[in-house]
C-alpha cells in the first residue's frame, strides 16, 4: 500500500506559480540553493523570481538584441548572463544590480560556464574563448583556429573545459601551459554535454547526428538516424543514460558495459512534433521532455516507455530545470511563460 | 520543404498554402560598391517596413542599432544525406534566435562582406530545418560599382560570382560613366548572368520595392520577374551596318579578350535596323554553320558563311573585296570596340552606319557565365527528372543557380523549378492555358557546357 502511494506520488505534476517574461523564454537558470531563479527573454529583459512564491524580485536589462545564455556562479550570489551584444553581464544574484560586464571578444556570446569551484568563469563569443576570475580578472585566452565556439562545457569537479563548434570539440586547463586537445569531426557540434562521471562528452550536431567521444581515449562513436539537427542532450545522475532530441522521439542511449555501440536505444513516444527541451533529476530517475507540440511530459526511462505524466504548456517548451532538491521542474515557453511544477 | 530530394511531378489539385514566412534578401557586393550606402538608406527611409539587418561588420549605420546585428560569417560544410554543401553557421544561430522573438519583421537583409561567396548564405535556407520552416530565401541582390567593375571583374573571381548568383542587380554610380559604356556594362553583366534583373542607380538610390519581397526563389515568380530570360540568344553580339563603295577593304582588329572570335559580313537591303531584321533568322543559321578560319593577312568573304578570326597579340588585318557596291551588315560575337575594330577602305576609316545589339549566346566570360535554352515540346517528366538530378549531382559544384519552367508531358500546369549549386527543388504552378507549351532554362556557373546542357534536355524531350 505504502509502495503504491509513493509511486503515484512521483508521477504527477502539480502547477504551483505561472509568472510571465515580455517574450519568448531563451534561458532559465535556478539559483544553486534553490531559492531563487532567473529567466532571460529572447528579445533581452532578465527577470529574477522567488522560486517559492513565483514572486519578481528584480527586473533587468539584460542585453541589447537578445540574451542568449545564463548561468549562476555556484555560490549563488552572482548571476551571469550573455548576449547578442557580445557582452557578459554579472548581476547582483539577490538584488539583480548590475555588478559587472565584461567584453568576450565576439559579435554574441554563444555560451558562459562556470568551473564547479566558482574560481573560473569561461565565456564563449564568436570565436573567442575567454576565462576569468570571480572578478573580472583574466585568466587565458583562446581563439579557436576553426570555428565560432557553440558551447562550453566544464568536466565536472575539474579544471578542463570542452569547447565546440564547427570541425569538433577542443579540450584545454585554462591557465594551465599544455597545449589544447582536439578530438576532431569533420562536422558542426551545437552543444556539448559531459556525463557527470567525465567519462563521456555528448555532442548534439547540425546535421543530425549524436557523437559520444570518449574523454580520456578521444574516440568517439557516431550515432546515425535523427529526424533534424541535435540540440537536446541531457545525462542522468548516474552517466549510464544519456537523453537526446532531435526529432519526435525521446531517444535514450545506455551507455552501460561496453557503451552504447551497436545498442538499441530507446525510443519514447509522446511529443506530436521535434522535442526542444531535455533535463534530467539531478540525482533521481526521472526525466522531463518537452515539445514543439507544447507538451512536457514526466518519463521514468529505466521503468517505463510511457509517460508517468503530461502536462499542456501554452506553447513551446522552450526551456527546462530541474530544482536542485529535485522536487520540481521549471518550464519556459515561447509565450514567454515560466511555470513552477512540483512533482505530486 | 520548398526544396525536396524528388521534384514532386504529379498533378496536385489542391491550391498551395499561404507563404507567411519572413523573406530574406542576401546584399551582396564590393567594397565601395554602395552596399552600406544601401543599408543606410533602407534603415533611416521612411518606408513603414520593420527590416533587421545582420552584419558582417559593423560599419558607419549609426541610426537603428536596434535592428542591426552583427554575425561572423562562418561558413562550414554540412553533409546533408548524399550531397554536401556549405551553410552559414552564424546565420543559423541569428536567425533562429530572431525569429522566436514576439515582434515580427517585414522583412531580413544580409549584408555579406566584399569577396563573400553568396553560395553558403543561400544554401543555409535549405539545408536547415528551422530556417525553412519560418524564412524564406527572397533574392540575392549585388551592387555593383559602374565605375570600378572592370577593375573588379578583371582580378577578383568573387565579383563575377556575385554577379552570377544575383536576382538583382544594382548597377550603382551610373554617373562615373558615360551612357555608351552604361549599356557595354549591362551586356557584360548579362553574359555573366542572363537571367538577373538589372537597375540603374545613383548612391544606391532604388525604390524598396525592386529589391525586397521579389521572389528570386520564388518558383511560380522566378522567370516572371524578368523579361530578358524569355528573350532569345544569339550567336552573335552585334551588327554593325555600313555602305560601301566597290573595291579593296580590310577589317583591322586589335588585340581583345578573347583569342578568336567569330564574324560574318553579309549583304543587306539597307544600312538600318529593319533591313537586319529582315535577314535575321538566316544570319542566324548562317552563324550556326562551321566556321573558316582564319588568320591575320587571310582574305574574308562577304556573304560566304562565318569566319572564325585566329586573333593574335599585335594588330591584325583581314582584307575583303566589295563587288558589287551596297548595305552590308557586319555580325560579330563580341562587341566591336572590345577588338578596336575598323573597316578600313582606300579612302580611310569608314563609319558604321548603325550598330545593333543582340543578348549574345555565347558565354562573354570563359570562366562564369549562363547558358539559356528555349524549346517547344513537351518533355518526359521522368527523364527530364533523373537528368537533372544527374546534372547537379555531378556539376552542382559549378552550376550557382538554376532556373526553369518545363511543359511534362500530360500535365496541363507549367512545372517550375529552381536550385542553388546541388539543391534543388520544383511544383507545379498555373496551367498553361492558351500559352504555347514550351521550355525554358537557365543554368548560371563556371566552365558550363552550353552544347552538353543543351543536348542533355533535348533528349529529355518526350
Amino acid at each position: 500500500m505504502t509502495q503504491t502511494l509513493r509511486a503515484r506520488r512521483a508521477t504527477t505534476l502539480r502547477e504551483t506559480w505561472v509568472a510571465q517574461l515580455p517574450d519568448h523564454v531563451e534561458a532559465v537558470a535556478i539559483s544553486p540553493d534553490g531559492s531563487r531563479l532567473a529567466a532571460a527573454a529572447v528579445s533581452g529583459p532578465i527577470h529574477l523570481f522567488d522560486a517559492g512564491t513565483g514572486e519578481r524580485i528584480a527586473e533587468m536589462a539584460g542585453h541589447t538584441m537578445g540574451t542568449t545564455t545564463l548561468a549562476w556562479r555556484p555560490d549563488g550570489r552572482i548571476l551571469t548572463s550573455g548576449g547578442q551584444d557580445g557582452t557578459v553581464r554579472q548581476w547582483d544574484g539577490v538584488s539583480g544590480a548590475a555588478v559587472a560586464a565584461l567584453e568576450a571578444g565576439g559579435p554574441w556570446v554563444a555560451a558562459v560556464a562556470w568551473s564547479g569551484d566558482g574560481k573560473v568563469l569561461a565565456t564563449a563569443a564568436g570565436r573567442e574563448l575567454r576565462t576569468w576570475t570571480p572578478e573580472g580578472g583574466s585568466v587565458a585566452e583562446w581563439t579557436s583556429p576553426a570555428s565560432s565556439i557553440s558551447d562550453l562545457g566544464w568536466k565536472p569537479g575539474s579544471g578542463i573545459l570542452a569547447a565546440s563548434g564547427y570541425g569538433g570539440i577542443t579540450l584545454m586547463r585554462p591557465g594551465g601551459d599544455k597545449s589544447p586537445r582536439v578530438f576532431e569531426w569533420k562536422g558542426s557540434v551545437l552543444v556539448l554535454a559531459w556525463s557527470p562521471d567525465g567519462r563521456f562528452i555528448a555532442t548534439g550536431d547540425q546535421d543530425s547526428t549524436v557523437h559520444f567521444w570518449y574523454a580520456q581515449r578521444g574516440t568517439d562513436l557516431q550515432m546515425w538516424g535523427y529526424e533534424t539537427k541535435v540540440r537536446e542532450l541531457s545525462w542522468d545522475p548516474t552517466s549510464r543514460y544519456l537523453a537526446t532530441g532531435g526529432g519526435q522521439e525521446v531517444v535514450v542511449w545506455d551507455c552501460s558495459g561496453k557503451g552504447p555501440k551497436d545498442s538499441t536505444p530507446r525510443m519514447l513516444k509522446a511529443h506530436e512534433s521535434f522535442v526542444s527541451a531535455l533535463a534530467w533529476q539531478h540525482s533521481g530517475p526521472m526525466l522531463t521532455s518537452g515539445g514543439y507540440d507544447g507538451l512536457l511530459v514526466l518519463w521514468s526511462p529505466s521503468r517505463s516507455r510511457k509517460p508517468a505524466s503530461q502536462v499542456e504548456l501554452d506553447g513551446v517548451a522552450a526551456c527546462l530545470a530541474w530544482s536542485p532538491d529535485d522536487r520540481w521542474v521549471l518550464a519556459g515557453t515561447s509565450m514567454g511563460t515560466i511555470l513552477r511544477l512540483d512533482l505530486a | 520543404m520548398s526544396i525536396p530530394a524528388v521534384p514532386r511531378i504529379a498533378y496536385e489539385p489542391e491550391p498551395p498554402p499561404v507563404d507567411d514566412r519572413v523573406p530574406v534578401t542576401v546584399l551582396t557586393g564590393f567594397l565601395g560598391s554602395g552596399k552600406t550606402t544601401l543599408v543606410n538608406r533602407i534603415l533611416t527611409e521612411q518606408h513603414g517596413k520593420r527590416i533587421a539587418v545582420i552584419e558582417n561588420e559593423f560599419g558607419e549605420v549609426g541610426v537603428d542599432q536596434e535592428l542591426v546585428i552583427g554575425a561572423e560569417e562562418e561558413i562550414f560544410e554540412m553533409n546533408n544525406g548524399c550531397i554536401c554543401c556549405t551553410v552559414r553557421g552564424d546565420l543559423i544561430r541569428i536567425l533562429g534566435n530572431l525569429m522566436k522573438r514576439r515582434d515580427r519583421f517585414d522583412a531580413i537583409l544580409i549584408e555579406t562582406t566584399g569577396l563573400a561567396d553568396p553560395g553558403p548564405v543561400a544554401q543555409t535556407f535549405f539545408v536547415d530545418d528551422e530556417m525553412q520552416a519560418r524564412l524564406r530565401l527572397d533574392a540575392i541582390v549585388t551592387v555593383v560599382d559602374a565605375g570600378h567593375i572592370d577593375q573588379h571583374l578583371g582580378v577578383q573571381r568573387e565579383a563575377k560570382e556575385q554577379i552570377a548568383f544575383a536576382d538583382v542587380i544594382l548597377l550603382n554610380k551610373t554617373d562615373l560613366v558615360d551612357e555608351s559604356r552604361l549599356t557595354a556594362l549591362e551586356g557584360q553583366i548579362r553574359g555573366l548572368n542572363s537571367a538577373a534583373r538589372i537597375h540603374r542607380t545613383q548612391n544606391a538610390s532604388i525604390d524598396l520595392d525592386h529589391i525586397l519581397d521579389v521572389g528570386g526563389f520564388d518558383l511560380s515568380r522566378a522567370l516572371e520577374v524578368d523579361p530578358a530570360f524569355m528573350e532569345p540568344e544569339y550567336p552573335f553580339e552585334v551588327v554593325s551596318t555600313y555602305e560601301l563603295p566597290m573595291g579593296h577593304h580590310e577589317m583591322v582588329l586589335q588585340p581583345g579578350p578573347d583569342p578568336t572570335m567569330n564574324v560574318l559580313i553579309g549583304a543587306l537591303a539597307a544600312p538600318d535596323r529593319a533591313s537586319v531584321e529582315e535577314r535575321l533568322m538566316e544570319r542566324v543559321l548562317a552563324f550556326s554553320d562551321e566556321a573558316f578560319w582564319v588568320g591575320s593577312g587571310d582574305a574574308i568573304t562577304p556573304g560566304r558563311g562565318v569566319h572564325r578570326l585566329a586573333l593574335t597579340d599585335t594588330p591584325m588585318r583581314f582584307p575583303f573585296v566589295v563587288e558589287p557596291a551596297g548595305s552590308f551588315g557586319l555580325y560579330t560575337e563580341h562587341r566591336p570596340e572590345e577588338y578596336g575594330l575598323e573597316i578600313v577602305g582606300s579612302d580611310g576609316v569608314i563609319p558604321a552606319t548603325e550598330s545593333i545589339t543582340y543578348t549574345p549566346a555565347h558565354v562573354h566570360d570563359r570562366e562564369i557565365g549562363s547558358v539559356g535554352i528555349a524549346i517547344p515540346g513537351d518533355i518526359d517528366g521522368a527523364r527530364f527528372q533523373e537528368w537533372i538530378r544527374v546534372l547537379l549531382r555531378e556539376r552542382g559544384t559549378d552550376i550557382f543557380r538554376s532556373k526553369g519552367i518545363i511543359a511534362i508531358k500530360g500535365e496541363p500546369r507549367r512545372w517550375v523549378f529552381q536550385g542553388v549549386h546541388m539543391l534543388w527543388g520544383g511544383t507545379a504552378d498555373r496551367p498553361w492555358g492558351t500559352e504555347p507549351r514550351r521550355n525554358s532554362l537557365v543554368f548560371i556557373g563556371r566552365n558550363l557546357d552550353r552544347e552538353a546542357l543543351t543536348s542533355g534536355f533535348k533528349a529529355c524531350l518526350a
